[in-house]
């Protein structure tokens, strides 16, 4: 059953580009990885739309949680999510952006949590050498974190501009299509 | 055959399912006419309407696209597909009003039809996450369309011009419905 859904799932590794340093590129990983897109994006969206933005609690609990996680995936413990795990995630997140709805704070921890471990373990890395991997990898936590919060802080400026409002909850939906959409895939085995 | 078969949706990698997905809505007259509808509708019955249904609409829709993955068989998918038309483009052309909750319902009801004939055409898609993005992608900008075009209705000219978008895509449904087109 798990194979023919990996099939169907073929994860994109770190893609390197060429004349990049393993930083740059562990930066990047996030933003080629359409699957880790949904989720920071889902994330992103849900921080921003908090009145008033909290900007302690949250990049601490998703730092150093995806500080944790991507510190197994260099140990070799993780290195790659079945990818529905993260849809599902996006598909939560996206769910409680397009509701508009406020959030409590120990909820807004949870995801930040949840979506830290999951970011961080599926971000193997095919280098050889540790210490290329260890670059690669500190890259992807300041790509998570950067990208992640500055998304945040710019989806924030959208709270009391009433288009800008729905604008986000429409945004979310979209992720909840999307993810839907890809698990329906997963699940019954089908795509790729 | 085989020239046909490997001519449909072949394109390989995420590039290619993102393309696929994006084209997907547009190419079928009576899904697109349905999605603008939802916009133009959603623009007639006012600011929260305008922005409430396209947030429902994507969600059903993918929800309804889930079932026709999994093969769930749901019953006068096309007829409720060209019915869409007719009826939400009835609601433009006649400028109907419902509370925001009944609009949402018609809306969320035949996003269903929509998404299982998605889900049931297209269940082989190169990368299902980059098709998801770019079909969820289309049918938004299908929406924003019709809410742009429906932003017209502030202007007594433009009430014109959106109630006969509305008619015309009543027409096009119902060509759909009796099998003219």
């Amino acid at each position: 059953m798990n194979a023919p859904l990996r099939l169907a799932f073929p994860h994109p590794a770190h893609v390197a580009v060429e004349g990049w340093s393993d930083l740059a590129n562990g930066a990047i990983h996030p933003l080629v990885n359409p699957a880790q897109m949904l989720v920071v994006a889902g994330l992103a969206l849900l921080l921003g739309a908090q009145v008033p933005l909290r900007v302690k609690r949250p990049p601490v609990v998703f730092a150093s949680t995806a500080a944790i996680a991507l510190g197994l995936t260099a140990a070799g413990i993780s290195g790659e999510v079945w990818q529905p795990v993260p849809c599902a995630i996006a598909l939560c997140l996206g769910g409680v952006v397009a509701l508009g709805r406020p959030v409590p704070p120990l909820l807004v921890d949870g995801f930040c949590l949840i979506a830290a471990v999951a970011l961080g373990l599926d971000s193997g890395v095919e280098t050889a050498g540790w210490v290329a991997v260890l670059k690669t990898l500190v890259g992807t936590l300041f790509g998570l974190i950067l990208l992640t919060f500055y998304t945040a802080l710019a989806s924030s400026n959208a709270t009391g501009k009433p288009w800008a409002v729905a604008g986000v909850r429409i945004l979310g939906s979209w992720i909840v299509a999307i993810s839907l959409m890809v698990l329906a895939f997963s699940l019954t085995g089908k795509g790729g | 055959m085989t020239a046909t078969a490997a001519s449909a949706h072949s394109e390989a990698g995420a590039a290619g399912g993102f393309a696929s997905g994006l084209l997907h809505p547009v190419t079928g007259l009576d899904h697109v006419v349905a999605m603008v509808a939802v916009g133009l509708w959603g623009g007639f019955l006012g600011k929260r309407a305008m922005w409430a249904l396209p947030v429902i609409f994507p969600m059903v829709m993918a929800f309804g696209g889930a079932l026709g993955v999994a093969g769930v068989p749901l019953p006068f998918v096309e007829i409720g597909i060209a019915l869409s038309g007719v009826v939400l483009g009835l609601m433009v052309a006649f400028t109907v009003k419902p509370p925001l909750w009944v609009a949402g319902v018609i809306v969320g009801v035949f996003a269903i039809f929509h998404g299982h004939a998605h889900g049931t055409e297209l269940p082989e898609a190169a990368s299902p996450l980059t098709y998801a993005i770019g079909f969820v992608i289309a049918t938004g900008l299908l929406h924003l369309g019709g809410i742009a075009f429906g932003l017209l209705a502030k202007w007594p000219g433009g009430v014109v011009a959106v109630r006969a978008g509305g008619a015309a895509i009543a027409i096009t449904g119902l060509l759909f419905l009796t099998g003219t087109l």
